[in-house]
Order: C-alpha cells, then structure tokens, then sequence
C-alpha cells in the first residue's frame, strides 16, 4: 500500500515535471515572439528543459513592543548546465526598523543616554528596559555559486559572497569538496569559508569599557571613539558524512569549527555601572549647557577571538509520503557559551497537490563568561564584559506552520506563520543587592510570516 | 584530543555504513524533492539569519546566517 502510494506521488512528480517543461516551453516561446526571435529559434526553445530554478520569498519580522522589524526579499536561483554542472545565485534585500535593547538597565528613574551618533540624547522611561531607537538599516547580500563533477564519485564547489549594510561590510569565499562511497549511500563532504567584515560604526568605534559622554555638535567628535572601522576574520571548516539508512531513510551528521578574529565587539551595546552594595545605577549630571546620560554607562568589551565547535545531525524519514525532518546541534566555544537546538518538521501533503508543515524548534545557551547583567562600579574594571542579552543564559521556543500548493504548471506558492519566543534569564550570581528578584531582561515575542514562490524558467 | 576521538568515531562508523544503504532501483522514495536534505533552502537561510541576530550560537548545518553586522 505504501509502495502503492509513493509511486504514485513519483508518477505525479513526473507528471509536473513534464507540465514544467511544457510551461517553460511555452513562456520561452512567448518571449521570443515578443522580442520578434525568429521562428527557428522558438523551435529550439520548444526542446529546451527548464534551466532556471528560482526560489523567490517576501519575509516579515517583528518583534512585541515596537522593537525590531525586518522586511526582507530574497531569491536564490539555480541553473543547471547538464552534466551535473550548476550555478547558485542568491540575493537578499534587508530592511530593518525598530529599536533593540542597549544592554544598560531598566531602573526607577528617567535614563537619558546619548545616541550612537554622539550628537544626540534619547530618554527611556522609568520602570522600562531601554532601546536604542536608532536601529535602521538596509542590508544588501549577493552570493554565486558553481558546482561540478571533479572526477568519477567526486564533486567540487566554489563560491564568493558579499553583503553592504551602512556599518558593516563582508566578503567571504568557500570551497567546497563531497566524494560518495558504497554505491552512493555514503557521501563524506568537507568545506572551508573565509570571511572578512569591516565594521564601521556611527560616530567611529567607542573605547573598550569608556564611559559614555555627553551630546556634542557637529563640530566635535563624541568623547571617547577611537577608529572609524575596524575587521574581523571569520575562518570556518565543516566536515560531513550523509548516509542511506534505507529506502525511506537520510542522515547527515556534521562537524564544524570556526574561528573568528579581530573585532567582536557590539559597538552599540552598553552597561549600567552600579553600587557595588545596592546594584543601583550610579548617577551622572552633564556638563552645564549640554545634554548627555544621567548615569554612568559603560560602552561593552569583548575578547577579539572567538573558537567555536559543534556537531549537527539532521535525519530525514517517510511514512507513506509524510516526511519527518529531525535536526539537533550542539555548540560550545571558548567565551563559555554552551547551546543546544532541537528542530523539527512534519510534511503532511493533502489532496492532490498541497501540504501542510507543522514544524517546532527548542534553543537553549549558556551565558558568555564575561556576560553581565550590570557592571559594578569598583576598581579595576574587568578586561570583558557584555550585558547584551544575546550572551546570557537563554531559551527560545519557535512554533510554525508552512501551507504549501503545487500549481498544474509545476510551480508551487507557499505561506508560513511563525511564532518565537526568547526568554533571558539572569541569575543571582550576576546581580548584586536590589537587583535580586527585581531583574527585567529584555524577553520578546516575533512574528515570521512568509510569502514564497517557487518556478522554473 | 578530542577531535582525535570524533574521527576515530567518525571512521568506525563509515566502516560500519557500508552495509547500510539501498540498490540504486530502491531510490524512488529518497529521489522525490521533500527528502533532499537541502529542500527549502530559502526557508533555512532566512530562519539562520534571523537566529543569528537573535541568539548567541551560530552555523552548525552549512555556513548560513554570517556576514552581518546583526550581532
């Protein structure tokens, strides 16, 4: 019976395959004719198969309390030049709005802090966490890739890539190489990536640990910046095996080690310096005639390297046509940030052409040995410290469904919802006097919704 | 060491595959699109990227999410 019914959903792909084909013909047929082609050249179009895959998808993000919001648009596109030969290109356009948590803490008061810039104030409100409200940006990211047969068994691919946001830049290039074994069941894989980012902040690069100052004018530069821009190198390697358990089953199990350099630092993130006894805010008045943070705050220091490693397994199984997708990865690294990620999806495919994708993920980490919730105000300072959530102790759980529709032309539409929800916790051990049960970490709720449309050309 | 340890385990175990897998006849199932470990790689390298400014892990599947000044 299951047989039955998989070779029927293989008949049905076949069956679309050749409607693509059809399609294809046709459109190429279409636009020769309105470029006025010839009528020899629409007979080679009518031959032709299908070269161009396109996976197209419009992204939303956002998150609860007016925080981030992400629209993005990307398309990653394949052609295939026969002989198992074949050219990935993949573009993505960002845009970004919203405020995201700046790392000081929420505390009875007023807080007034000076923007990223240096040439402005922006209050927050008492009792809440603060938000720089000046996150905006536009991210632009071209990647190409080619990949061929080396030899009988053996496959390369290479491939450079490119991103511009208006602080930051980043070029990379990986190679790649796959060879299969035992009737290719087995494939072992490895592959390398190098990067490197230019970082390059509004008002120039804020001093490791400095103290944030007041607003000055144009004229002026923001006390205590350093450089305009600073790097990073980003050296990956993944090593990877794939294998055929059986006939409805697919495993792969990676390992991987990454090793970054340079600067590692949020140059937007802070800490709030406090009473070492009480855990209250220290107090700061301006200089007279200025405007500027009515407290201390501390611009974050983080080492500059960074040696993570980790496994990741991914299983893939059919029951009659439904297919399981199990992933699990395992992450450690030198600042001490230990996670666990558990993911899953189910494919449910109904009537004759849809399906339906409930998929679930469980994230947890440790917190960064330098993380802290604040910073007390004693001498010497640490040499690290981030109070960015991001490197506390934190789980995350992530709901979704994905509706998927396979039209008679081969095509498919499809919709996803996604729910994410990201609890930071900070534990005693980081907080001092009053900060003990009276923490506010900025937790948050987002939305992923996603439109997609996937044709061949 | 350690990683030493990882590809003695890794090699006993591609030992150990080799009596596992399918006759190329057997591959109709493992042939359709939704079983490629890479089928929905837009899906992927936009949940990479969002979980890469989000949380403090990074990669692990390919080499998605990076080269962005979001975390």
């Amino acid at each position: 019976m299951a047989g039955a019914a998989s070779a029927a959903a293989a008949a049905g792909v076949t069956d679309m395959a050749d409607k693509d084909v059809k399609i294809g013909a046709a459109l190429a047929a279409a636009t020769c004719s309105l470029l006025g082609t010839a009528a020899p050249g629409v007979s080679v179009a009518a031959d032709a198969e299908p070269q161009w895959d396109i996976e197209s998808a419009f992204l939303y993000y956002g998150e609860s309390d007016d925080r981030v919001k992400d629209l993005s648009l990307s398309a990653h596109a394949t052609r295939d030049f026969g002989d198992e030969r074949t050219l990935g290109l993949d573009l993505s356009v960002d845009s970004l709005t919203g405020a995201s948590p700046s790392g000081a803490i929420a505390t009875d008061g007023v807080q007034t802090f000076t923007s990223p810039s240096g040439r402005k104030t922006y209050s927050t409100p008492a009792g809440e966490i603060p938000l720089d409200e000046s996150f905006l940006d536009t991210r632009f990211a071209l990647n190409g890739s080619w990949s061929q047969p080396l030899a009988r068994l053996y496959r390369v691919s290479a491939g450079l890539g490119f991103s511009s946001e208006y602080d930051y830049q980043h070029i990379g290039a990986n190679f790649g190489l796959t060879r299969d074994f035992n009737q290719r069941n087995t494939t072992l894989s490895a592959a390398l990536a190098y990067g490197q980012d230019t970082v390059k902040p509004v008002g120039g690069l804020p001093l490791p640990l400095t103290q944030m100052g007041d607003a000055v004018d144009d004229a002026m530069s923001p006390a205590n910046r350093g450089d305009s821009n600073d790097t990073k190198d980003v050296l990956d390697v993944l090593l990877g095996v794939t294998q055929v358990l059986g006939r409805h089953t697919v495993l792969r199990v990676n390992l991987s080690y990454s090793d970054s350099s340079g600067y590692l630092t949020d140059p937007y993130k802070l800490l709030s310096v406090v009473d070492p006894v009480t855990g209250d805010l220290i107090g700061r008045t301006p200089a007279t005639g200025a405007s500027g943070p009515t407290g201390v705050y501390l611009y974050e220091s983080r080492p500059d390297s960074r040696r993570k490693e980790g496994l990741y397994a991914e299983m893939r199984h059919d029951f009659s046509g439904k297919v399981l997708q199990v992933g699990y990865r395992y992450s450690t690294d030198d600042w001490e940030v230990d996670s666990h990620t558990l993911e899953s999806r189910l494919r449910l495919p109904f009537g004759s052409s849809s399906y339906l994708e409930p998929h679930v993920r469980y994230y947890q980490q440790t917190a960064a040995s330098f993380y802290r919730y604040s910073l007390a105000n004693v001498t010497p300072l640490p040499d690290f410290a981030s109070a960015d959530a991001r490197l506390s102790e934190m789980d995350a759980l992530t709901f979704g469904l994905k509706y998927g529709h396979v039209t008679a032309g081969g095509n498919e539409w499809n919709a996803r919802l996604e729910f994410y929800r990201q609890t930071a916790k900070a534990p005693n051990d980081v907080l001092i006097g009053n900060q003990i049960g009276n923490t506010q970490m900025p937790d948050f709720d987002a939305v992923i919704l996603q439109f997609g449309y996937h044709f061949k050309l | 060491m350690r990683k030493v340890i990882l590809l003695a385990v890794v090699c006993v175990s591609l030992e150990g595959c080799a009596n596992l897998g399918v006759e190329p006849w057997e591959r109709e199932v493992l042939a359709r699109e939704d079983m490629q470990l890479d089928a929905n790689a837009l899906d992927t390298a936009f949940d990479d990227h969002i979980y890469f400014s989000k949380e403090g892990t990074s990669g692990g599947r390919g080499f998605g999410g990076g080269g962005c000044g979001c975390n």
